[in-house]
């Protein structure tokens, strides 16, 4: 009977090996060879030297430093934003349709549209907050040129397009949990804050748990928005690791050292997943001991 | 079965049809050239020319995106596929020798004669060739131009000195906020930057393919950059300054001199523009004795090895470079010429004052080093002298620490070789 549950499944697992497994096998081969300009784009068996080139490449460092600190901060507002505006549209409000809709758009605009926006925004001197900024008086932001400033920048302009979509997905979840918990919650004395701990956090848990997931996936390959908005710059304190990795590949066309860095990007992916899953774990039980 | 009949002679005489259809089709060979934006516009009229005095070929252009960069992606994604839908593709002048080791391109000596390049004005003919190949033929010059406000004073500096005394007294009669604006973002522009104020101070990038650039000139040049930052004579926002924010600042009155390319002039001379007749061009300042150089950016038409039409294609390489057709680039969209002939055409000097000026930047061009790796070495030089301008690290620490990365660079690459 068994066989017969694999031979159902065997279409699937097939489409998944093609899609997914089978780039992967291919980077793990490319990343043991040299295939740059230099070797005329042939590859040439070069063993752990590209592996060995990573791990001492300060920039891959940095850049992952970057990554993990664009992306914790990032999420941490969208989530907490996206909860915020899921639960403020979840009101029964006057024009709440409309409210949802339009509250959607920055989410609906391409990244590239939106990064080049706020490229103007932030511009120093010319962009409107500086001159707002200048209007009264004070001295304008270097937004984007200032490596202590222009990371924040781009964090913002992040939360500004993706606080929509964690909110929408928290916005379904809301509306899965009855209303009768609420009503009998309130019967037994529960103020608004009681509610929101004991009923809403605890039942929105696996909504809260895919958003996060989506976006820190997102996050961590962070590529469009800091092109578009930064280049990198200003002294590579926005580079993200998909930006190294398609610096490497598409601009000095070194693509075993672009498959390693994509790789190792993939590690720290993983890691990073395997934290938050951990981390998942011990609230669930931490809650779950309150509970009792 | 004569019902049959009348079906069967529509399917023959569409079978001819399509026959004949796919014979003229072949007989017209299609050249495809890929061009950023702006130049798909401005030959637009030379390409429609062509295809009337052509009938046999039929060129067509696809515009690519307006940013250097991001033709070259374009570009390159399509080449790694195997097959490009491109037979010409205009490059910038640092592509050259990687494309040219990828082995994307087809020489072009022996198309267009060893002595192609004998007719072009002195620092137009640089760039073109690698490795003992033509790989391309220039069809617009550019290079780096010192901009300077005629209304402000009566001569542009020549040395960094004369250039920072000028900018503070102006500043300090409050009739600029600011002295000089440049490109100082982490791209490719901070490097052509660099490139001229290192050549200014006596230095060199690569000698003879080893990197130079702990040498006092190259430090020199970087503390020079930074202490226009520090002085307040250039704004700390130009560490984020391409050449359209440079161009915009010096365009609102914000600065007295500005570092950028020829296109710059007639933006700035167009009606309605509030500099309309008080702005001048010469080239980069320098140390006494030291070339005033003017970093090359050209445009050129290559050909792919993987076209399918060279001849066709070779042939629109040749009208679209030609004296006339640089001319008319010229005329109508100011585009700097390569051919020499053009810089002593009266018609032209009358339409464009500058066209004197720009032929002596030219002739003191000064290239970016021929190399495959270029774009690394390049990446490596912006990213460190962006840090020197943001403060993150002082000139001389910087320079040491980008001399070991790029020594480091080459070494690597060359292992590979």
């Amino acid at each position: 009977m068994r066989w017969k549950l694999w031979l159902l499944m065997a279409p699937a697992l097939l489409w998944l090996l093609a899609i997914f497994a089978a780039p992967m096998l291919h980077y793990a081969w490319l990343s043991t060879q040299a295939e740059t300009v230099l070797t005329g784009l042939q590859p040439r068996p070069v063993g752990a030297e590209q592996w060995l080139r990573l791990w001492n490449d300060a920039r891959f460092w940095q850049d992952t430093w970057q990554t993990l600190r664009f992306s914790a901060v990032s999420v941490l507002l969208e989530m907490v934003l996206g909860l915020a505006m899921a639960l403020l549209l979840h009101q029964p409000l006057r024009g709440r349709g409309a409210l949802r809709t339009i509250s959607l758009l920055p989410w609906a605009l391409p990244t590239t549209v939106m990064a080049l926006g706020w490229r103007w925004i932030f511009n120093d001197p010319y962009g409107p907050i500086n001159q707002l900024l200048q209007g009264l008086g004070l001295s304008g932001v270097p937004f984007l040129s200032d490596p202590a400033i222009t990371w924040l920048a781009a964090v913002w302009a992040d939360t500004w397009k993706t606080t929509p979509f964690v909110a929408l997905l928290l916005l379904a979840g809301l509306q899965n949990i009855p209303a009768d918990l609420y009503e009998a919650a309130a019967l037994e004395g529960a103020g608004a804050w009681q509610s929101l701990r004991r009923i809403t956090l605890p039942l929105l848990t696996p909504y809260l748990l895919i958003a996060l997931l989506f976006r820190l996936a997102q996050a961590l390959g962070v590529f469009d928005l800091i092109q578009v908005l930064t280049g990198g710059g200003p002294a590579g304190s926005t580079e993200s690791l998909a930006l190294y990795a398609y610096l490497n590949a598409m601009r000095f066309l070194d693509f075993g050292y672009s498959a390693t860095v994509m790789l190792g990007s993939f590690a720290v992916l993983l890691v990073v997943a395997a934290l938050a899953g951990l981390a998942f774990q011990w609230s669930r039980t931490t809650q779950a001991e309150e509970l009792r | 079965m004569p019902r049959r009949w009348p079906l069967l002679l529509v399917g023959l005489m569409t079978g001819v049809l399509l026959g004949l259809w796919g014979l003229a089709a072949n007989a017209v060979e299609r050249v495809n050239v890929l061009m950023p934006a702006p130049f798909a516009e401005a030959t637009a009229d030379l390409v429609a020319a062509f295809n009337r005095d052509h009938p046999g070929i039929e060129l067509s252009v696809t515009r690519g995106p307006l940013e250097t960069e991001a033709v070259s992606d374009l570009a390159i994604s399509s080449l790694l596929l195997g097959s490009s839908p491109y037979d010409l593709l205009l490059m910038d002048v640092t592509w050259t020798p990687k494309y040219a080791a990828a082995g994307w391109l087809e020489p072009l000596e022996g198309w267009l004669g060893e002595d192609a390049l004998a007719d072009l004005a002195p620092g137009a003919e640089l760039g073109n060739a690698f490795a003992g190949h033509l790989w391309r033929f220039p069809l617009v010059a550019d290079m780096g131009l010192l901009y300077w406000r005629t209304d402000l004073m009566q001569a542009p500096p020549r040395t960094p000195a004369e250039l920072e005394a000028i900018s503070r007294r102006l500043q300090a009669a409050g009739q600029v906020p600011w002295g000089y604006v440049w490109e100082g973002k982490q791209y490719e522009g901070l490097s052509c930057v660099y490139v001229e104020m290192l050549r200014g101070f006596g230095g060199r990038w690569l000698e003879q393919e080893q990197p130079e650039l702990n040498s006092a000139a190259a430090v020199q040049a970087t503390a020079w950059l930074r202490h226009l930052v520090e002085a307040g004579i250039t704004p700390p926002t130009v560490a984020n300054m391409a050449e359209p924010e440079a161009l915009q600042a010096f365009q609102a009155g914000d600065a007295a001199f500005m570092r950028n390319w020829p296109y710059a002039w007639a933006e700035l001379n167009k009606p309605g523009s509030p500099l309309r007749g008080k702005v001048g061009i010469t080239t980069m300042v320098s140390e006494t004795g030291e070339p005033h150089a003017a970093t090359q950016g050209s445009w050129g038409l290559a050909l792919l090895a993987g076209s399918r039409h060279k001849a066709a294609a070779v042939e629109a390489l040749r009208y679209l470079t030609s004296v006339e057709a640089q001319k008319q680039l010229n005329l109508r969209w100011g585009y700097t010429p390569t051919r020499l002939s053009l810089f002593n055409d009266p018609e032209l000097l009358a339409a464009n004052p500058v066209l004197a000026e720009l032929k002596l930047a030219l002739s003191d061009a000064v290239l970016r080093p021929l190399t495959p790796i270029y774009a690394q070495l390049s990446d490596l030089l912006y990213r460190e002298l962006n840090s020197v301008i943001t403060g993150g690290i002082q000139p001389e620490p910087a320079m040491e620490q980008l001399q070991g990365n790029s020594e480091r660079l080459l070494i690597t690459a060359g292992g590979q070789r």
